[in-house]
């Protein structure tokens, strides 16, 4: 079905492995990723996934790739969010660079950095130093952080943080920064959108975690669970809605490994994933609503996936992409 | 409809604007608090008016438009009263103006660990011994279960052939020996109001205790599902006004003006004014005691569904400017809307049922 040989299914195993035994994401959410964790994923080559060995990453291909993202979001879309950051945004951004270097300590967990992938507005003056503010940003504890502005940059740590609570990925610190700091061109380009775009298949990935972990949990409450005396599985609007799903989530994941145009397949991962995940909390009844039975939180993690990276302007991308033109749109 | 209540609809929309700031709503839902502050200055407010109950719905709708998690918890320190007010003798009656004045906090228990929507099935048992009828079992997901000086509560008094023959209601007080509430933290939304587990370990209950017949439980809490629901439907419409709200505000201050986003305005409103007719429709004929279950758990479902639509529509319209807890707080508080007081499931069971039956 997914095109997935032998080393790929071993990988999944040992994905998944890890996870049983070191995820416990309800913690991760109260406690935020901190430094144990950091080690355990980086002793498994998880936090440098992409990164190249000179740089003690491991280097994987997108399909190995993907299968981590994917385990992983299964038990925490958190830890997946922070590998994600710093594969899929971070390093395109500074390899090729002076700032490449920084690579080793990112993939063996000794510092954090982060990419502000929503803000675009600082003010950049001649001595090195940018200021502005940057709002609501991921992984705001960070040594430096790629900014887009007119140019990809990078500004250096300290940052004044204010800390928020945050309703998605909550393993990751979250918050606005004020700016007054150095900053270093990476790219005379805001490389913003080509990042993003090459991105969107990790992203999918993903987004399946969430759907498979969202979709898992049902699946076996539906097994379980009886209302006037029967399983849940036995209601057909129930059962078939659910089988429905488990279609889509794997038609997903044999588009995503079998590689078809990234656009159709964010596009189908983005459009199922916030029904699916708030159809699980609904099969869960008042117990769905909690965070102990870890349904809740896929629901959330999904709407603010999609929230942050797909709205219209990913929407004109994908009718540019199928039109192959550049429409006027009005 | 309920044009003649544009006044007090100000009212306490300008109560909850001055009230339910952002920084108190967020302060609330942070801690996992109720907030009794706000509950007693609510009270001048004049909300709970059994007299006048389209008064009732009204305040729900404007102060969940504010804010879910405190409109709600101003609002339900009656829960349950309906049982009372229809059923109960005139002492328990009498009792009721103690709940409305504020003295006296309320609740309902009905639903238990095994099951909520099933309620025929509950296994909480109340036995009878000589004149008085000792309480056994354990409820879940009870709100204002651990602040409750009352409950309504549910429980088995006999075993009947058709198992909904064998229940009664009781009104509990929380006071009594046996009685222990453990508040459940966690929740996603609406988390100002307090939910609670609660467990019954032989509480002595008297005869005088009982509310209305013995045998008539499920009865009187299916006509009371009936009616509440009606509120529920409030809080939704309410929750769906609330996010329109913020897209309004973004869409607007932002000059955004691409025909996806028109589309999408235009949607959302349609359905917020679809779930307004089902709800003052339903409304109507239940306020002139004519009541149309069937339409109330249409209003129910349908407004439920329109609050989640709204508020995921307002998260995926205001994208990353979304990220601000006080649009995302919307969000969490609607998804409670389709599971209380009958999830979708079993309203659209109640819809259907009663159309077969050709009512
Ligand atoms: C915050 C909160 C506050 C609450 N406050 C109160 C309160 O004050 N008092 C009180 O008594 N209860 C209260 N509840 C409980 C609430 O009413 C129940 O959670 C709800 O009725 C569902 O019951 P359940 O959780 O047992 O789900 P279940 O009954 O186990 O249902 C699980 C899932 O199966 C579906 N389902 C069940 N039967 C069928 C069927 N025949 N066909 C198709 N689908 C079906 C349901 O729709 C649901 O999706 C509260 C719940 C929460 C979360």
């Amino acid at each position: 079905m997914s095109n997935l040989d032998e080393e790929n299914n071993i990988l999944i195993d040992t994905v998944r492995e890890f996870c049983e035994k070191n995820i416990d994401e309800k913690k991760i959410e109260e406690e935020k990723i901190g430094k144990n964790m950091n080690s355990l994923l980086a002793s498994q080559g998880f936090l440098g996934a992409k990164i190249g060995d000179k740089y003690g990453g491991s280097a994987l291909d997108d399909t190995s790739y993907h299968i981590i993202l994917e385990e992983i979001s299964k038990y925490s879309p958190s830890i997946a969010m922070k590998i994600f950051m710093i594969n899929s945004l971070y390093m395109p951004a500074v390899i090729n660079t002076e700032y490449e270097s920084i690579l080793s300590d990112v993939s063996s967990g000794k510092v954090n950095v982060s990419v502000d992938f929503m803000n675009d507005k600082y003010s950049l003056d001649y001595n090195s130093n940018v200021s502005g503010i940057i709002k609501n940003i991921l992984n705001p504890d960070s040594k430096n952080i790629v900014l887009f502005d007119k140019k990809t940059i990078i500004a250096e740590s300290p940052f004044k943080i204010n800390e928020k609570d945050f309703m998605g990925f909550k393993g990751l610190k979250f918050g606005d920064i004020e700016l007054d700091n150095k900053y270093n061109v990476v790219d005379d380009k805001n490389r913003k959108e080509d990042i993003i775009l090459n991105s969107y298949n990790d992203l999918s990935a993903i987004a399946l975690g969430i759907i498979s972990g969202a979709i898992n949990k049902a699946m076996e409450y539906s097994k379980v669970r009886t209302t006037f005396g029967a399983y849940l599985k036995n209601y057909e609007p129930l059962a078939f809605k659910l089988s429905e799903m488990h279609s889509k989530e794997n038609i997903l994941r044999s588009i995503l490994y079998n590689n078809l145009d990234k656009y159709y397949t964010f596009n189908f991962a983005m459009d199922s994933i916030v029904e699916i995940a708030r159809f699980s909390v609904n099969i869960h009844g008042g117990y769905g609503y909690f965070k102990d039975f870890g349904v809740e939180k896929f629901y959330r993690d999904a709407v603010i996936l999609k929230s942050i990276f797909y709205g219209n302007e990913q929407l004109r991308q994908l009718s540019n992409h199928v039109y192959s033109e550049k429409l006027n749109f009005i | 409809m309920f044009e003649e209540y544009n006044d007090y609809r100000k009212t306490i929309r300008d109560f909850a604007l001055k009230e339910f700031t952002d920084g108190v709503a967020a302060k609330y839902d942070r801690d996992e608090e109720y907030p009794d502050d706000l509950r007693k200055k609510s009270l001048s407010l004049g909300i709970i008016d059994m007299q006048n109950p389209a008064k009732i719905l009204i305040a729900i709708e404007e102060l969940c438009r504010i804010d879910a998690g405190l409109g709600i918890s101003v609002t339900t320190p009656y829960f349950g009263a309906e049982v009372l007010m229809l059923f109960g003798n005139d002492e328990q009656r009498e009792f009721l103006n103690d709940v409305y004045s504020g003295k006296y906090i309320l609740g309902l228990g009905v639903t238990e660990p095994s099951g909520g929507s099933d309620v025929a099935h509950i296994k909480t048992t109340a036995t009878k011994k000589g004149d008085k009828y000792i309480l056994n079992g354990s409820k879940m997901f009870i709100t204002n279960g651990a602040i409750a000086d009352y409950l309504v509560v549910l429980a088995r008094t006999s075993n009947e052939e058709k198992p909904h023959h064998g229940l009664s209601t009781f009104l509990l007080n929380t006071k009594l020996n046996g009685f222990k509430a453990n508040k459940l933290e966690g929740k996603l939304g609406v988390r100002a109001t307090n939910t609670a587990e609660l467990t019954f370990n032989n509480i002595e209950l008297s005869k005088d205790d009982l509310i209305g017949e013995e045998g008539k439980g499920f009865y009187y809490i299916m006509t009371f599902f009936n009616i509440s629901r009606i509120y529920v439907a409030a809080q939704a419409l309410g929750i769906a006004e609330g996010a329109f709200d913020k897209i309004l505000n973004y869409v607007k201050s932002n000059e955004i003006k691409d025909e996806n986003t028109m589309f999408g305005i235009a949607d959302i409103s349609t359905r917020i004014e679809a779930s307004k007719e089902l709800t003052y429709n339903a409304a109507s004929y239940l306020f002139k005691f004519e009541p149309r279950p069937q339409l109330t758990s249409m209003a129910k479902a349908y407004a439920g569904e329109t609050a989640v639509y709204s508020s995921e529509k307002a998260m995926e319209i205001l994208g990353v400017n979304s990220l601000n807890e006080n649009v995302e707080r919307i969000f969490r508080n609607a998804k409670i809307m389709e599971i209380w007081e009958g999830t979708s499931d079993v309203e659209k069971l109640i819809i259907s049922r009663f159309i077969l039956k050709g009512e």
